[in-house]
């Protein structure tokens, strides 16, 4: 029977995916980014994977619902006409430079073919009894925590994931390189709004309070450092909105600190396990569970100032020049 | 009690297809927007259910999850498009 939720979920989600891509005016497609998002969350839910559903729910519903609403207002701006505006923008190719576009074409085909390849190739050797499920939970008495997502992501392949909160901070760099470091100037003006303070006040610990609960509910079930990332970085985008930006109101360096710690400590405490004679990241087992409960909250804190940055710079980026979007296209 | 779950999630699924519609043709953002809300809160019922019928009691952290976030987008859309001279979005 449960084949019945499946098939519309598969269906709807792949239904979602194709009318993200073809619907004709950016709103629809922002809109229905959103509702694409709740079908794979629900679809992560039913393969079990829950863990990725949260994620999906904070990052694609949240965060990336924010900037994308956005850079439509962003879009808006510079079309002349008001409501009917936005389908000009999906048609930014005009006819006489498709040909200097073949090339870069040709190149994007090329690679998304090879990609293709590689993941069918992928698939079609999957090893015989789950790969490395087993291994890992086999070792997971060692790790400190007792969720096997938890103890691959900070403990058996903590090197990705310290590189993932590069990343992050890498994207905010590359916003800076383009926007200029704004951020840190100017404090807005503080919303007078008494609905907008009311929901803020209200929001603000709940959202920490939830964002601390599935940071530390990460040692026994689905959560974790990026979860709980997504809803504090929430409370910075809330503010932002509310007239007080986080980056604008604390002093310069502890910005800095913020959106550095988690990379900082990961980096040193890698190196200096490494000095008493260990690889990497490879904590002693009898002090593995504090060690990325510290990590993990460094890490958010981190993951949460770089995406109030992020957002905070976009959103002050284009207000001060509307016109920028349409120069670059 | 396993049919009346799954009777229970395709009605609310089909709820999230019907609201597609207004995603369509909804002549403004706002309208857009609120279509967005009922698919977080048809999402959270579904996610409910499904805590019930897969009898997996962390669901409810997904379903919390949406509903905090929701409030984002909502204060998101009316502090952005404000800045829209005279018009509300």
């Amino acid at each position: 029977m449960s084949v019945l939720i499946d098939s519309i979920l598969a269906i709807l989600a792949v239904y979602l995916a194709l009318q993200c891509l073809l619907a004709p005016r950016l709103t629809q497609t922002v809109f229905i980014f959103f509702a694409f998002g709740l079908a794979l969350a629900l679809a992560w839910v039913r393969l079990g994977a829950v863990d990725v559903a949260i994620t999906e729910a904070a990052i694609a519903s949240g965060f990336l619902g924010v900037l994308f609403l956005d850079a439509l207002r962003d879009f808006s701006f510079t079309a002349p006409n008001k409501r009917e505006n936005l389908e000009a923008v999906h048609d930014p190719l005009s006819r006489n430079d498709t040909k200097s576009l073949l090339l870069p074409r040709l190149a994007l085909w090329l690679g998304l073919g090879l990609f293709l390849l590689i993941a069918l190739e992928a698939v079609w050797k999957i090893p015989d009894g789950g790969g490395l499920t087993a291994a890992a939970e086999a070792l997971l008495p060692e790790s400190g925590v007792e969720h096997p997502v938890t103890a691959v992501l900070l403990n058996f392949r903590a090197y990705d994931t310290w590189l993932e909160i590069g990343v992050i901070l890498l994207g905010l760099l590359a916003i800076f390189a383009v926007g200029g470091i704004k951020l840190y100037r100017k404090p807005g003006v503080a919303a007078d709004d008494p609905l907008l303070r009311q929901v803020i006040l209200f929001f603000t610990p709940v959202l920490f309070l939830f964002g601390a609960f599935l940071l530390y509910f990460g040692k026994t079930g689905p959560g974790g450092a990026f979860q709980a990332a997504v809803l504090w970085g929430a409370i910075g985008i809330l503010l932002h909105l509310g007239g007080r930006p986080v980056f604008s109101v604390i002093p310069r360096w502890l910005g800095q600190l913020l959106l550095t710690v988690g990379l900082v400590f990961f980096l040193v405490l890698g190196f200096l396990l490494m000095a008493g004679g260990g690889a990497l990241f490879e904590y002693p087992p009898a002090h593995a569970g504090v060690l990325i409960l510290i990590v993990e909250t460094l890490a958010a804190i981190s993951i949460a100032a770089a995406l109030t940055a992020i957002f905070a710079n976009l959103n002050q980026m284009k207000k001060e020049e509307p016109n920028e979007i349409e120069s670059t296209n | 009690m396993d049919g009346f779950f799954i009777i229970v999630i395709v009605f609310l699924l089909l709820n999230i297809a019907l609201g597609l519609f207004r995603v369509w043709r909804g002549p403004t953002v706002a309208d857009r927007l609120l279509t967005t809300q009922l698919f977080g809160t048809t999402g959270m019922a579904i996610l409910l259910v499904m805590a019930g019928y897969l009898k997996d009691l962390t669901l409810l952290n997904v379903a919390i999850t949406f509903n905090v976030l929701a409030v984002l987008l909502v204060i998101g859309l009316v502090q952005v498009w404000k800045k829209k001279k005279g018009e509300t979005p």
